[in-house]
């Protein structure tokens, strides 16, 4: 019971928020992607034997960009997927949020979830999955060398945890012991952000190298503004949800009857 | 703090187990659609998730 309605409002929710950051994104992500895919496939590397070395041990974790993998045409087909995966993305984030304002009225013991109180929680989100993370790893425009993909994905599991432990630790925990949230915030920037020692765009001619950056710069505040945009929806979203949804569901567990 | 300790006792230890399957079986279902959205190395998965994972900054490529 209590399963299903949880997972009802974070369908709605997520359609919601990823329809919304969708058209968020066609108006200013998107645009920044075409112009840096122009750059991408008409840029003529020219790299020293040591940055060759380096881009090349980046390069062997591109098993996506293989040659016959199926890929959506551009136009229509790829912003059609782009806008479902955008949606199957905040249903993801949106379960999570909604079960984790579900626990948090839930052990309260008070009618707390709200339009108004799920903007606090979105935020949080938007702290945990994009604040933290880009810091260490700035948003990415296609083009871009990196460090291997491996270690950056471990690199952003572990600072969104950290910093959805630490949170979770500083305003939860009445004690002293929540200061240990501010370490635990720190922790992915103690161990530090796998990056290259070459330049992201050293591979490009000096004019591509400047654009490129300038289009980086573009994009990491496009994407601020869209995350942003799509976590205050799905938080203020998930919260009214639960208010409405899931509020019920919880009234009867705490029953005589139930117990 | 004496509000506190009330809450705690107007809230029966069945009640949080009876919550706990639920809320975890909802953040584990929504961190495995994360993961095959934004962190799949299928390439396919990949391509059709592209720009969103550059615009959610999931390691793409």
């Amino acid at each position: 019971m209590l399963f299903r309605r949880i997972v009802l409002c974070a369908l709605l929710v997520g359609a919601l928020a990823g329809l919304l950051v969708s058209a968020v994104q066609h108006w200013q992500v998107i645009p920044i992607i075409a112009a840096a895919e122009v750059l991408e496939s008409a840029a003529v590397p020219h790299s020293t034997e040591h940055e060759e070395h380096l881009l090349a041990t980046a390069h062997e974790e591109q098993h996506e960009h293989d040659e016959g993998a199926w890929a959506p045409e551009d136009g229509a087909e790829r912003h059609l997927w782009t806008a479902i995966a955008n949606v199957t993305t905040a249903i993801g984030f949106g379960l999570i949020l909604v079960a984790a304002i579900t626990t948090w009225e839930h052990l309260r013991g008070r009618p707390l979830a709200s339009a108004r109180t799920g903007l606090l929680w979105g935020a949080a989100g938007f702290a945990c999955v994009f604040v933290a993370p880009a810091l260490g790893l700035p948003p990415e425009i296609p083009g871009a060398a990196a460090a291997p993909l491996d270690a950056r994905q471990s690199w952003w599991l572990l600072a969104a945890g950290s910093t959805a432990a630490g949170l979770a630790l500083l305003v939860f925990v009445p004690q002293r012991t929540r200061w240990l949230g501010l370490a635990v915030l720190a922790l992915p920037f103690v161990v530090g952000a796998p990056h290259l020692d070459v330049g992201a765009y050293s591979g490009y001619s000096a004019d591509a190298e400047h654009t490129m950056e300038a289009l980086a710069g573009q994009f990491a505040i496009a994407t601020a503004i869209s995350s942003a945009t799509e976590w205050l929806a799905l938080g203020s979203l998930a919260g009214w949800a639960v208010a409405r949804w899931v509020r019920p569901a919880l009234a009867t567990l705490g029953a005589p009857a139930q117990a | 703090m004496q509000q506190q300790a009330t809450l705690h006792i107007a809230r029966p230890k069945s009640a949080l187990m009876a919550i706990a399957l639920p809320v975890l079986t909802a953040v584990l279902l929504g961190a495995v659609i994360v993961y095959g959205v934004g962190f799949s190395h299928i390439a396919a998965a990949h391509n059709a998730a592209h720009d969103t994972r550059h615009a959610n900054v999931f390691a793409c490529h």
